[in-house]
């Protein structure tokens, strides 16, 4: 995942706050029997990056909401857009019920393409899903595509004069929408030019250096770029506009003629053994939080967008997904 | 000489294992002229260039082995020192930071000439504090393992 | 002249007894974080975020503590990297070069105050130049696409052969097994997975604290357990704590040279802090001629990387407050720290809130002070952990190293990586390889192969992009003034030879 995207919660600061009451006091208060007693959560990233926004934001929401009377402690573990993360808790701490872990589009992608290891979908108990982002394209404000439709022309002439950077490699979530678009339009996705860039900051950076043409990024990297008038976003890949001043503006690829969706979800799970009382807790837990108004102001300030699902429902919906994802991958000649 | 040698026909072996396992990379489809596989095996032959030059003209050794030379006695305290560490990265999580700190400091302070009292206060002492510094104050969460149960 | 006024106004913000306070404990704190091995700024900055919402301090009061902060911690990382010859991050990695054999000398106090001095002096002049420059220098930012980016690697590695000193191959072999670590992992170009065997904790490659920490933390242990055995038990610490007037004049362009190239370095996202120090330390090294003792502690050999990486560290501020992207991961939380006020960094940021931007560039002059008026009389202190008897320091170094690579990647194993790469490490440094070239070339490499392939794959497999622009031509031109000016100079050296014997 990119390290730049996402920015820090507020929860850390009533974290340290906490903190020393907590160490002191936590043995003799008498809290709601399940609470979990050290609750913690796994971003599988590193610090600043957007599983660390995942968490934070959960964090904060929920010692806001009183659900937990001290916040989660964040444990950082980076590795394959999560697998590591997921290979640990499913192997080593399958019924560690403090334990919530951090995921989002971009690991469940990983995990239909086999790049989690031994384990599949069905190895952990999926829990929530938070909020999500969505992707976009975006070109320099002097760029002469001035909608997608321009774009998908200029692909169609000769795929190979377009330059399209993303920020991850091939078969990552900004490659995926990409090909996606290209499906659409009748475009062969392998014939694209396509740069792989190391995060959102990078591809800012390049787009707005004139070193690509094209950008294959998520609405909220590019929205600041997109106010100060340097940069203009083609289409964005939700199903409506999205709520907003300068958001709002900005067209999708469905209502442009090209049926792409691309939300980048982002939720939480738990391990396989965690027992069904424990696993309600949570659940009911963030069944609070997302109806909650506070917590929707929060999630907004973190530039994310409603998306709210918790137990069998998310459970089904990411199982569909992965299997959604595998077909295109297969489609698309990542995977045989 | 001998065990630069030595070091050094290991290290080509390492190499060859290495340009065998790269020469299989290869990307789905590819976008980009140049692929994952030319520079690895570029580096590997270059590295190994490099390797077969210092076979056949070591150069000089550094100072700092002058005045202490690894006897048989100093490569058996290495080895001890290393096991010590291992035995710490395994017991890190099992037995939680604290228990497996304070065993693994025991052991390093002996190991450097600790005597066993001053070891075993050196041990308690760094256990204790640095999980009070590091998991309290500074907010980096270390494991408890055996001791979760007493609700710290 | 607005520009003035503004700065004006941020000063007056940040001289307010509160905040020189702040400022105090901000430096205090961060040089304690900094030191601990495998802690460094990204900790730091963290850590701190909360308590200042904790305490409800102003917005100005905590971006002055975080400033702190971030230069305090900068500063700490050069102790551990002088005293234990343990850099807590790729940026402090030259510091050790020369900076240990002085500590070994009986010079760590010397050394300390050197490089206080001189991450002050390039901490100003960066500052100065942020002031002056900042809304211009967003545009060289963004001028450095792959092509570019490329070429600097390039020249960066040609800096590289420039410590080779006498063992010119074993230098090369070094640096090639550094660029051959950067290769494992997944291949950002293509996604194919690299030398991972099928492990998934290596599969976004090895992680640079795992990396820094088993190469120089462990195999220091190891080194200082055959001390133990032929009996020595700590170091000695010489009387003097402060540099004289010669040792200054003896650095002073050093200084000011490398205060100017970190600067330039460190606008570049990415490396920006680690090349800096690189290409300062081997380029005085290249221009030192008299009594050049650069890798035996050589106080020209300190000053330069201290400098360069103070001044980088300030630097990389300008992609952040121009363009609202990390030059570093601690820029990287400071931003967050930012949208904590509600206040999103960008492009629009000078225009928006032009208050917060020269506040926060006025905290960086008042944190250069206070690190000063703070370090210097606790210099003494800091020395004395070199008295502390090897019993009790490595068990504690490697406790805390342990805790480093655990706090940023929550597996054993890591613990088990840095393990081994500790123990290669020490047989590397025990055949004579120098460390520090397999560090820089794993820094270095990276960078180098991806700018390469995304440049090759933005011109379609044409070559011609990597001489295309000016800055390429610029980075050619220092390429080749690299390799020429040593043969020029020993051209030299051999024609005044020839008069002299008639």
């Amino acid at each position: 995942m990119t390290m730049t995207r996402r920015t820090f919660g507020k929860g850390r600061m009533a974290a340290v706050a906490l903190m020393g009451a907590l160490s002191l006091g936590a043995a003799v208060q008498a809290m709601a029997a399940e609470e979990p007693r050290r609750p913690e959560c796994i971003a599988p990233a590193a610090p600043g990056g957007g599983f660390d926004l995942t968490c934070k934001l959960a964090q904060s929401a929920l010692v806001q909401e009183n659900i937990l009377s001290s916040p989660m402690r964040v444990t950082y573990m980076p590795g394959g857009v999560g697998a590591v993360a997921y290979n640990t808790v499913v192997a080593q701490r399958p019924s560690d019920a403090n334990a919530i872990v951090a995921w989002s589009s971009g690991s469940l992608l990983n995990l239909s393409q086999g790049k989690f290891g031994r384990f599949d979908e069905s190895a952990v108990r999926w829990l929530a899903a938070v909020g999500t982002s969505y992707g976009a394209v975006a070109v320099r404000a002097d760029s002469p595509y001035k909608n997608l439709d321009d774009l998908v022309q200029a692909l169609r002439k000769d795929p190979s004069k377009v330059v399209i950077g993303a920020g991850g490699s091939v078969g990552g979530q900004d490659w995926m929408q990409t090909a996606l678009l290209a499906k659409a339009a009748g475009i062969d996705p392998q014939k694209m030019r396509y740069v792989a860039m190391e995060g959102g900051g990078e591809l800012a950076t390049s787009l707005l250096g004139g070193h690509i043409q094209v950008a294959s990024t998520d609405i909220a990297d590019s929205v600041p770029h997109v106010e100060s008038g340097d940069m203009r976003i083609l289409a964005v890949f939700s199903e409506e506009r999205l709520p907003g001043d300068v958001t709002g503006e900005i067209p999708t690829a469905i209502e442009q003629g090209y049926d792409v969706e691309w939300p980048v979800i982002r939720g939480f799970y738990v391990g396989p053994e965690v027992s069904d009382e424990a696993y309600n807790w949570w659940k009911d837990a963030f069944d609070k939080l997302l109806a909650s108004e506070d917590f929707a102001q929060l999630r907004e300030s973190r530039e994310l967008y409603p998306f709210s699902m918790t137990g069998d429902e998310l459970n089904d919906y990411v199982t569909k997904r992965v299997g959604e994802y595998r077909e295109l991958a297969g489609q698309f000649g990542l995977i045989q | 000489m001998i065990y630069q040698r030595l070091f050094l026909v290991a290290l080509l072996v390492v190499y060859a294992v290495l340009a065998y396992a790269a020469t299989t990379y290869e990307a789905p489809f590819s976008y980009e002229p140049v692929g994952p596989r030319a520079f690895p095996l570029l580096l590997l032959i270059l590295l190994a260039a490099g390797t077969v030059y210092l076979m056949i003209r070591p150069g000089q050794m550094a100072e700092e082995n002058a005045d202490t030379p690894l006897t048989g006695q100093v490569l058996g305290r290495l080895v001890l020192c290393v096991l010590a560490l291992a035995l710490f990265a395994f017991f890190f999580e099992k037995l939680g930071f604290i228990v497996s700190a304070f065993l693994f400091a025991i052991a390093m302070c002996r190991l450097y000439n600790g005597g066993w009292v001053t070891s075993v206060i050196t041990g308690a002492v760094m256990s204790v504090a640095f999980y009070m510094l590091f998991d309290r104050v500074l907010d980096v969460p270390l494991p408890l393992g055996v001791l979760s149960g007493l609700g710290v | 002249m607005e520009t003035l006024g503004y700065l004006g106004q941020g000063f007056g913000v940040a001289t307010t007894p509160l905040n020189l306070f702040t400022a105090l404990c901000g430096t205090l704190i961060g040089t304690v974080v900094g030191l601990l091995p495998g802690l460094g700024p990204i900790n730091g900055v963290a850590l701190l975020i909360p308590i200042a919402f904790a305490l409800g301090l102003p917005p100005e009061t905590s971006l002055i503590l975080l400033a702190a902060v971030y230069l305090g911690c900068e500063y700490g990382g050069r102790i551990s990297s002088i005293l234990l010859n343990i850099p807590g991050e790729a940026s402090a990695v030259m510091t050790a070069l020369d900076g240990h054999p002085l500590a070994r000398q009986g010079k760590g106090g010397i050394a300390l105050s050197i490089s206080a001095a001189g991450s002050f002096t390039g901490g100003l002049i960066a500052t100065i130049g942020v002031t002056i420059f900042a809304p211009l220098l967003a545009k060289w930012a963004v001028a450095f696409g792959p092509a570019e980016y490329f070429v600097m690697m390039v020249f960066a590695i040609t800096c590289l052969a420039g410590m080779a000193g006498n063992k010119p191959m074993k230098t090369a072999v070094a640096s090639l097994i550094g660029l051959l670590l950067a290769c494992v992992g997944i291949d950002a170009n293509s996604g194919v997975y690299r030398f991972t065997f099928g492990s998934l904790g290596l599969a976004d490659g090895i992680q640079f604290v795992v990396l820094v920490l088993g190469l120089f933390s462990i195999s220091e242990i190891l080194v200082l357990l055959e001390r133990t055995y032929y009996g020595q038990s700590a170091l000695k610490t010489s009387g003097r704590m402060m540099f004289n007037m010669k040792e200054a004049m003896l650095v002073k362009w050093t200084v000011l040279r490398s205060g100017v190239v970190g600067f330039f370095m460190g606008i570049l996202p990415g490396a920006g802090a680690t090349m800096a120090s690189a290409v300062a330390y081997m380029s005085e090294k290249r221009m030192a001629t008299k009594d050049n003792r650069f890798g035996n502690g050589d106080l020209r050999g300190l000053a330069a990387p201290e400098t360069a990486n103070s001044a980088a560290a300030c630097g990389s501020m300008v992609p952040m407050l121009t363009l609202g992207v990390p030059g570093s991961g601690t820029t990287a939380v400071m931003l967050g720290a930012l949208t904590l006020y509600n206040i999103t960094p960008g492009p629009m940021l000078f225009q928006t809130d032009p208050q917060l931007v020269w506040g926060l560039i006025a905290s960086l002059f008042i944190a250069n002070v206070m690190l000063v008026v703070m370090n210097i009389p606790l210099i003494r202190v800091f020395t004395k952990i070199l008295a502390v008897p090897y019993w009790a320091l490595v068990p504690g170094i490697a406790i805390v190293t342990a805790i480093g690579v655990y706090g940023v990647h929550a597996t054993t194993f890591d613990l088990f990586l840095m393990i081994v790469i500790g123990v290669v490490g020490y047989i590397l440094r025990k055949f004579d390889f120098p460390l520090s070239a397999v560090l820089l070339g794993f820094i270095l490499g990276g960078i180098m192969e991806q700018n390469l392939r995304r440049a090759l794959s933005i011109s379609n497999g044409e070559l011609s992009i990597l001489w295309s622009s000016p800055i390429t031509w610029g980075g050619w031109a220092l390429v080749v003034l690299m390799l020429v000016l040593p043969m020029y100079r020993g051209w030299r050296r051999r024609r005044a030879a020839v008069p002299a014997n008639p």
